[in-house]
C-alpha cells in the first residue's frame, strides 16, 4: 500500500495511509495529490517549531511608507518657503506612547495608544533591484523572490495556505483585501497575487471592496437564499440522476462535486456572515470607517473571528496614489495616516478583547519607505524618478517623494512577539539608514514562518528542484522579536 | 529561482580537486597507513563502477570534468587532470587518486561531498590499479547518448494493413500487458471528444444527428477531416495551447513599459494556415519581427537575476517547449536534475547575445564565456564568428533540421498527451524518460517528419486509431511510472472551452476580441467594408488640432427588422462612450485601438438613435477639464464609426450598412439627456468631415476593419482571443509567465466558488436565459430537450425532463431557465470528457 506522508505542521509528520488519508482530505488537498502538484520535501535537518500563532493578518502599505514620518520620528522642520529638502528629515513633529522609549510622529496618536502590545522593527531594509518599481519590491516583499522567476513563485499567503490549510475548513485560508488588478501595474500584481506552481486552490479569494465582501460569499445577485437552496437541491438530483453513471465514477467526477459541495458549504455557513460589514454593530463599524482600508481591517477582524488562516488587507497599489507619494508628500501623508491609525490601533484593540490577539500575527509593513533626497540606498543610489527643488516654495514639494530602500518600519503585534519592542535603529542625521539589527526580508519571511510553526527551509518540489519557502531556505527567523 | 547556496557551495569547491597542485609522493609511513590492497582479482563493473557512481561521476562523469578532469573510460582516467595523471597503472600507492580518497592532505580529500570512502573500498581501488586497471570497454561512465534524440523508425508491427499503425503498435502492448481493449465509445461520445479535441466546441445538435445517423463505415474519419478542414475554428481551439507553451497573452507584465511583444497575429495565421511545424519553430528560433517576441522573453525593468536574462529566458524557453528538456537549473550551475551544465545554458544563451556571455554561477562572475553551441551539439554545430542572423540560421537548422528526432518526439508527445490525458512520456517536459511505448513514440514522430510536420496529419492519425476511441479511463491513480495504457483518460473542459461552451448554450460570447489577428482572405473578403467611413469632428482643423474636450455625436437611423448581424466599429483620439437609444453600449480609451460593439441587443424596429460622448484628452493623455483646458492645449481628435448591419435572408444584396459622415450631429455643450432619443438637438451642427480613414495622423487601413469585423463575427468572439476573465481564472487559465505545458484539471473549491456566486458566469446565465426564452422554441416545450441536445448531445430521460420542468417552471421563468442552465452546465457529463 502507498502511503502518503502528510506534512503539515498541524498534524506533526503523521505517516497516514492512503485509505486513511482519502478518508479524512478534503477535496482541495485531494486534488492537488492527483493533479501533479508540487509536493513537499522532506528536510532532514527540519527542526520542528511550536507555533505562537494560528493567523497572520498583514496590513500592506502599498507605495512605499516613508518611515521618518510615520513609526520613527527624526527631526521635524516645518515647511516654510524657502526650505533647503536636505534639512528636512520628517514634516512631522514626534509623539509620545504609552512606551517611554517608543516615539511615533503626530498623526498616529490612536497607534501610540497601543504601543505597548507592539514589536516595531525599525531596520527593514528593502532588496537591491536596481531601477526602481513598486510592483518588482511588492513580488519581492510577497513572495521572497524577485522578478522575474522561471516558476511562478507563490505569494506568502499561499506558502501558508499550502503548508496549514484553512483553519475553519469553510473559510478560504488567503483571503486578499482591498486591491484591485485592472488598473495600473495590474498585471504585475497579479503577477505575485498568485498560488504559482503550489496550484490555485491556495491563491488567495480576492476581494476588491470590503464594502462588498458579503457578495463573495452570497447567492449571485438577485437570488434569495430559499432560491439558491433550492437550485443546489436541483442540481445534486439532476446529477444524481445523471446517466454518467454509466461510466462508472472517477477522480475528475468525484472532485468536481466535492469542490461544489465545498463551495456550497462556504456560502451556507456561518462564516459567511463574517463577510457582511452590515451586520457590524454602527459604533464599532465607525470606529474603523477611515474609508476602504479602515473597513478593510475590521473585515479582516471579523474574518479572524471566523477563524481566516491569512488575510492581507491592502492600501491598494495604484501608481502615484495612496503611499505612492511623488508629490505633495506631506499633505498625503496627513490622509494617508489618518486611513490608518484608528483602525488598526482597533483592531489590535478588538482582537485583544476576544482573545484572539495572541494567535493572531499582525504585521503592517511596505515595500520600501521614502526619503526626500536618496533614491535607493546611500550606498547604491539608483535614477532618480522624482524631480526635487533645490529649494522649496511650494508645499508641493515638502515631503519624502524618492523611493528609500535603507530602511523601513514593520509594525507587529500578537501572535507570540514581543510587547513594547523595539527592533533596530536608524541614523538620526541623513541619510536616515539602518545602524542596527538589520532585517531583510526572508527573515521577516522566516520569523512569519516561525509564528506559524513552519520552517524557512521548507521546500516544494517543482520540476524536480527544491524551491524553499524563503529564498534558497536561507531565511533565519528574528528570535528577539519573540516573547 | 535560485537553489540552495550552501549545497553548491560545496559542489562548487570540487572545481579544485585533480587541478591543485601536484601532491608530493607519499612518505612510507603514509603509505603504511594506506588500507592494504584487497587480495583477490578486482571485478570492475561489480566492484569499482558502484564506487565511482555513488562518489565520484557527478562531477567526473556523465560529461562533467571538474578540474579537467573525466572518468568517462579507462582512456581519460589515464589522462588524468589538469594536475596530471590521476593513476599510474599497477602503482596505487603512488596514485594520486588514492592519495585523495585517503585524505592525505586533510584539505583536498575527495569525494569533497557526501561520505568518505571505506578503508575496504579504498583496498578494492588499490587493487583493481595494481592488477592494471582492467576496464570493460562496454561500460562508459561519460555522457551518455541523451534518449530519444535520434530519429528511428521502427517497423510497424505486423497486423490488419488497414488498421491504424498505432493500433498496430499497441495490440502486443496489450497482449504483453494482459489487457482486453474493449470496444470503442458510440458515435455521440466520439463525436463530442472529436469536436472538442479538434476545434474545441460541442457538437452542434443537427450535425451531431447527421453524424449518427450516417452509415458510412469511414464516418469517424471523415468528421475529423471535416473538422481539421475548420480552420479558423482549429486555429481558435489550438491558439490555446500555443499561448500557454509560447507564454504569449494579451496582458501580462512587461507590456507597460515595452518589455514584452505578443506574437498573437504570426501564431494565428500560422495555425490558421496549418505551417508546418519545422518552419512553425524555425520562424520562432530564428524570428521575423512578427514571431520574435517568443525569444525577445519578457523583460523587467532593474537588475535582473543573471539566470533570467532574455537570452536566458531564450534558451530555457526553447529547451522546454521544443526539446522537452529543463535548462533552468543549469542557467545558475551546472543542473542536478539532469546533464546540462551552466556552459550548456550559456552556450545556448550566447546565441541570442548580442556580445558575448559571461558566466555567472550562482549571482558569481566566473570571468569565463561559454563557447556557443547548442545543448546537443550532435543536432548541428554553430559557428561562434558568425555574426548573429547566422548564428540564429545555424540555430534553427539544428532544432528544426531531419537529423533532431526530438523536436518531433516532443510535439507527438505533447499531442498525444493533450487527446488522451495522459502522454507517452511523462511528464512532457522530461523527454530523455523512457516513453511507456518507445515505438509508438519513435514512430509517429517520424511519420509526423514524413508527412511534412503536418499537425493536422498527426491529430488525425491519433484521433483515428482504436486507441483513441476505447472508453475514457480514470487516470486520477494512474499517473505513476506503473502507468499502463487502458485508453484515453477522462478530461476536464479547459477554461475556454467550457467558455465557449456556454457560448453555444446561451448564445452569450464575447463582443469584441482582444487578440490582433489577421483571418484569411476568404474571411476578410466576407467582411470588406463597402461604403466610405470618415473621421469626423466639429472642427475642420481637428487632425491638426482640436480643443481639449467633449464632442458629443447623435445619429438617427431607421430599421425595419431586427437585423441578424449589427456590428460596430469605432475608434475615436481619445476616449468616447457609445450609446444606442440612450443606452450604453461601451466605451474606449486607447486611441489607436478600434472597438467592436455587438449594437443587436439594443436595436429594435423603426428609429433608433446612436449617440457618442467623444473626447479628446489633454496632450499628456490626461483626460480634460475646464482650468487644464487652455490655448496652447490643443491636439488632434478624430472619431471614426462604421456599422455593419446585415439581414439573414439569403441572398439579401441590400445592406443597411452605416458610417460616420455629415450626416451625423454634433455638439460641443453638455445638455441633459442629450444621448436619449426623445432629445431634440436644436441647434446641433452637422459633423464637419475630416477626411477618408486612411489620413494623416491616424492612418488606419481600410482593410483592417475587415479584419477587426472577420474575428469579432457577432457572438462569435471565442474564449482563446479575449483577455482571462475570472471565470476563466478560476477554471484554470493560467497567467502566461513561464510557459505553460500542462494546466492541472482537477476541481478546487476556489474554482466552485467562482462558478456558484461569481458575476461572470452570473451575468452570462441571466442574459442567456432571457435569449434562451425570446426563442420561439421556449413556447412550445422544446426548450429543455433543446438544451439537452446541445449541452450533452442527447435528449433528457423522462426523470432529467421532469426535474427540469420543475425548476423551469410552467409558463418556464427566466430564473428557472438560469437555475437550469447553471445545473446543468456544473454536471460531470458536461464539464468532462468521457
Amino acid at each position: 500500500m502507498k502511503t502518503i506522508v502528510c506534512r503539515s505542521p498541524r498534524h506533526g509528520s503523521d505517516v497516514l495511509n492512503r485509505r486513511d488519508f482519502l478518508k479524512t482530505a478534503s477535496a482541495a488537498t485531494l486534488s492537488a495529490l492527483a493533479a501533479g502538484y508540487a509536493r513537499p520535501l522532506l528536510a532532514a535537518t527540519e527542526e520542528k517549531i511550536k507555533p505562537t500563532a494560528d493567523t497572520v493578518i498583514v496590513l500592506w502599505m502599498a507605495g512605499g511608507m516613508a518611515h521618518t514620518e510615520t513609526f520613527d520620528p527624526k527631526l521635524y522642520t516645518p515647511f516654510k518657503a524657502g526650505l533647503k529638502p536636505d534639512e528636512v528629515l520628517s514634516t512631522f513633529p514626534q509623539i509620545d506612547t504609552v512606551v517611554d522609549h517608543i516615539k511615533l510622529t503626530q498623526g498616529l496618536e490612536h497607534l501610540a495608544q497601543v504601543m505597548d502590545r507592539a514589536t516595531l522593527i525599525r531596520s527593514y531594509t528593502a532588496g537591491d533591484l536596481g531601477f526602481i518599481l513598486h510592483s518588482r519590491h511588492q513580488y519581492q516583499w510577497h513572495t521572497g523572490y524577485a522578478p522575474p522567476q522561471t516558476v511562478a513563485a507563490p505569494h506568502i499567503g499561499s506558502v501558508i495556505a499550502r503548508a496549514l490549510g484553512p483553519l475553519n475548513p469553510a473559510m478560504p485560508a488567503f483571503i486578499d483585501i482591498g486591491q484591485r488588478f485592472d488598473l495600473g501595474e495590474g498585471e504585475e500584481l497579479k503577477a505575485f497575487h498568485t498560488a504559482g506552481f503550489l496550484g490555485s486552490e491556495h491563491g488567495p479569494f480576492i476581494i476588491s471592496n470590503p464594502e462588498q465582501a458579503v457578495e463573495s460569499v452570497r447567492p449571485p445577485a438577485g437570488m434569495s437564499p430559499s432560491r439558491f437552496e433550492s437550485r443546489d437541491k436541483f442540481y445534486r438530483e439532476l446529477a444524481a440522476n445523471s446517466p454518467i453513471g454509466q461510466y462508472g465514477s472517477d477522480f475528475q467526477q468525484q472532485s468536481l462535486l466535492r469542490s461544489l459541495d465545498n463551495a456550497h458549504r462556504l456560502l451556507s455557513s456561518p462564516a459567511a456572515k463574517a463577510f457582511d460589514l452590515a451586520l457590524e454593530p454602527k459604533a464599532s463599524y465607525d470606529k474603523y470607517n477611515t474609508g476602504k482600508f479602515g473597513l478593510g481591517c475590521l473585515l479582516a477582524r471579523r474574518l479572524t473571528e471566523a477563524g481566516a488562516r491569512f488575510i492581507e488587507v491592502t492600501s491598494e497599489y495604484i501608481p502615484f496614489q495612496y503611499w505612492d507619494t511623488h508629490e505633495n508628500g506631506h499633505t498625503r501623508m496627513v490622509d494617508l495616516k489618518k486611513s490608518i491609525d484608528a483602525p488598526v490601533a482597533q483592531l489590535v484593540l478588538d482582537l485583544e478583547e476576544r482573545g484572539l490577539l495572541n494567535r493572531t500575527l499582525i504585521v503592517l509593513a511596505s515595500e520600501f519607505s521614502r526619503d526626500m533626497m536618496i533614491e535607493g540606498k546611500p550606498d547604491k543610489k539608483v535614477k532618480d524618478q522624482v524631480t526635487v527643488p533645490e529649494v522649496i516654495n511650494d508645499l508641493k514639494y515638502y515631503g519624502m517623494h524618492r523611493h528609500f530602500t535603507d530602511a523601513g518600519s514593520v509594525l507587529m503585534f500578537g501572535g507570540g512577539v514581543k510587547k513594547g519592542y523595539l527592533h533596530g535603529r536608524t541614523a538620526d542625521e541623513r541619510p536616515c539608514k539602518t545602524l542596527e539589527k538589520r532585517v531583510i526580508i526572508e527573515d521577516l519571511h522566516a520569523s512569519i514562518y516561525r509564528a506559524l510553526g513552519i520552517s524557512p527551509k521548507l521546500s516544494y518540489e517543482i520540476e524536480k528542484r527544491p524551491f524553499y519557502v524563503t529564498r534558497d531556505g536561507l531565511g533565519q527567523p528574528i528570535q528577539e522579536l519573540f516573547a | 529561482m535560485r537553489f540552495s547556496l550552501i549545497k553548491l557551495a560545496s559542489v562548487v569547491c570540487l572545481v579544485g580537486c585533480f587541478s591543485g597542485i601536484g601532491i608530493a609522493a607519499l612518505t612510507p609511513e603514509q603509505v603504511a597507513q594506506l588500507p592494504p590492497p584487497a587480495a583477490h582479482p578486482v571485478d570492475f563493473a561489480k566492484e569499482i563502477k558502484p564506487i565511482f557512481e555513488a562518489s565520484c561521476i557527478k562531477c567526473h562523469g556523465r560529461g562533467r570534468d571538474k578540474g579537467g578532469f573525466r572518468l568517462d573510460s579507462r582512456a581519460t582516467l589515464l589522462q588524468g587532470g589538469d594536475s596530471g595523471p590521476a593513476v599510474i597503472p599497477g602503482k596505487s600507492a603512488e596514485s594520486e587518486l588514492i592519495t585523495l580518497v585517503q585524505g592525505v592532505d586533510p584539505d583536498n580529500v575527495m569525494p569533497k561531498k557526501g561520505s568518505r570512502l571505506t578503508p575496504e573500498q579504498i583496498g578494492l581501488l588499490r587493487a583493481w590499479i595494481d592488477q592494471g586497471l582492467p576496464w570493460d570497454q562496454s561500460i562508459s561512465l561519460g555522457r551518455q547518448e541523451p534518449l530519444n534524440l535520434k530519429p528511428h523508425r521502427p517497423e510497424i508491427p505486423s497486423g490488419p494493413s488497414e488498421a491504424n499503425p498505432i493500433d498496430r503498435f499497441l495490440a502486443p502492448y496489450f497482449a504483453t500487458n494482459h489487457f482486453k481493449p474493449p470496444t470503442t465509445v458510440n458515435d455521440r461520445l466520439f463525436a463530442r471528444r472529436a469536436w472538442l479535441d479538434v476545434v474545441g466546441l460541442l457538437p452542434p445538435p443537427e450535425a451531431l444527428e447527421t453524424f449518427v445517423a450516417d452509415r458510412h463505415p469511414d464516418k469517424r474519419r471523415q468528421l475529423v477531416l471535416s473538422l481539421l478542414a475548420d480552420s479558423k475554428n482549429y486555429a481558435e481551439h489550438w491558439l490555446t495551447f500555443w499561448n500557454d507553451a509560447l507564454r504569449n497573452d494579451y496582458r501580462g507584465t512587461g507590456y507597460i513599459d515595452g518589455g514584452r511583444k505578443q506574437i498573437t497575429s504570426w501564431l494565428y495565421s500560422a495555425l490558421a494556415t496549418n505551417l508546418p511545424y519545422d518552419r512553425f519553430v524555425a520562424e520562432l528560433i530564428d524570428p521575423k519581427p512578427a514571431s520574435e517576441g517568443f525569444s525577445k522573453g519578457i523583460v523587467w525593468r532593474g537588475v535582473v537575476n543573471a539566470s533570467q536574462t532574455p537570452q536566458m529566458q531564450a534558451a530555457q524557453n526553447i529547451s522546454q517547449v521544443f526539446m522537452g528538456v529543463n535548462l533552468k537549473c543549469a542557467s545558475c550551475h551546472d543542473s542536478f536534475v539532469n546533464d546540462f551544465t551552466l556552459a550548456d545554458a550559456y552556450g545556448l544563451a550566447g546565441i541570442y547575445a548580442d556580445a558575448p556571455l559571461e558566466m555567472v554561477l550562482c549571482d558569481k562572475p566566473t570571468g569565463k564565456k561559454a563557447a556557443l553551441k547548442f545543448i546537443y551539439p550532435e543536432l548541428g554545430a554553430i559557428d561562434s564568428q558568425a555574426d548573429k542572423p547566422a548564428r540564429l540560421k545555424q540555430l534553427a537548422q539544428c532544432i528544426a533540421g531531419a537529423q533532431d528526432g526530438r523536436l518531433t518526439r516532443t510535439l507527438v508527445n505533447r499531442f498525444w498527451g493533450k487527446l488522451m490525458g495522459r502522454a507517452l512520456v511523462e511528464p512532457v517536459d522530461e523527454m530523455e524518460q523512457r516513453a511507456w511505448n518507445p515505438d509508438l513514440l519513435d514512430w509517429l514522430a517520424e511519420d509526423f517528419a514524413a508527412h511534412n510536420y503536418d499537425l493536422k496529419h498527426l491529430l488525425e492519425q491519433i484521433m483515428t486509431s482504436r486507441a483513441y476511441q476505447l472508453p475514457a479511463v480514470d487516470l486520477g491513480e494512474k499517473t505513476g511510472s506503473d502507468y499502463v495504457f487502458h485508453g484515453p483518460g477522462v478530461r476536464r473542459l479547459s477554461a475556454e472551452q467550457f467558455r465557449d461552451a456556454l457560448t453555444s448554450l446561451t448564445g452569450i460570447g464575447y463582443s469584441s476580441p482582444v487578440a490582433e489577428v489577421v483571418p484569411s482572405e476568404s474571411e476578410q473578403k466576407k467582411f470588406a467594408v463597402p461604403i466610405p467611413v470618415k473621421w469626423v469632428w466639429n472642427d475642420a482643423q481637428a487632425a491638426e488640432k482640436a480643443k481639449a474636450g467633449h464632442v458629443y455625436f447623435r445619429k438617427t437611423i431607421q430599421i425595419s427588422t431586427p437585423p441578424a448581424d449589427a456590428t460596430a466599429v469605432v475608434m475615436c483620439d481619445n476616449s468616447f462612450t457609445l450609446f444606442v437609444n440612450g443606452q450604453k453600449v461601451g466605451s474606449g480609451n486607447e486611441f489607436k485601438n478600434v472597438y467592436l460593439f455587438d449594437l443587436r441587443p439594443f436595436l429594435k424596429p423603426g428609429e433608433n438613435l446612436l449617440a457618442v460622448d467623444a473626447v479628446n484628452n489633454l496632450p499628456d493623455n490626461s483626460p480634460p477639464t475646464p482650468e487644464k483646458t487652455v490655448p496652447g492645449t490643443e491636439n488632434p481628435a478624430g472619431f471614426l464609426f462604421y456599422a455593419r448591419m446585415r439581414q439573414s435572408e439569403p441572398g439579401a444584396k441590400q445592406t443597411n450598412d452605416f458610417a460616420s459622415d455629415k450626416s451625423w450631429l454634433a455638439s460641443d455643450t453638455k445638455q441633459d439627456g442629450w444621448q436619449k432619443p426623445q432629445f431634440a438637438a436644436d441647434g446641433w451642427q452637422p459633423a464637419v468631415v475630416l477626411g477618408d480613414t486612411g489620413m494623416s495622423p491616424w492612418r488606419v487601413n481600410k482593410a483592417s476593419l475587415a479584419t477587426k469585423l472577420a474575428t469579432a463575427y457577432p457572438g462569435k468572439v471565442r474564449a482563446s482571443m479575449v483577455a482571462a476573465d475570472p471565470l476563466m481564472v478560476a477554471l484554470g487559465r493560467p497567467n502566461r509567465e513561464q510557459v505553460v505545458t500542462t494546466r492541472p484539471s482537477a476541481a478546487t473549491t476556489l474554482q466552485a466558488l467562482e462558478m456558484t456566486n461569481g458575476g461572470t458566469l452570473a451575468d452570462i446565465l441571466k442574459r442567456g436565459a432571457e435569449k434562451l426564452l425570446a426563442d420561439p422554441a421556449a413556447a412550445n416545450d422544446k426548450l429543455i430537450p433543446r438544451l439537452y441536445e446541445k449541452a450533452l448531445g442527447r435528449k433528457p430521460t423522462e426523470r432529467e425532463l421532469a426535474l427540469a420542468r420543475g425548476v423551469v417552471g410552467q409558463p418556464p421563468q427566466a430564473s428557472g431557465v438560469e437555475d437550469l442552465l447553471w445545473a446543468v452546465t456544473m454536471l460531470p457529463e458536461f464539464q468532462l470528457i468521457y
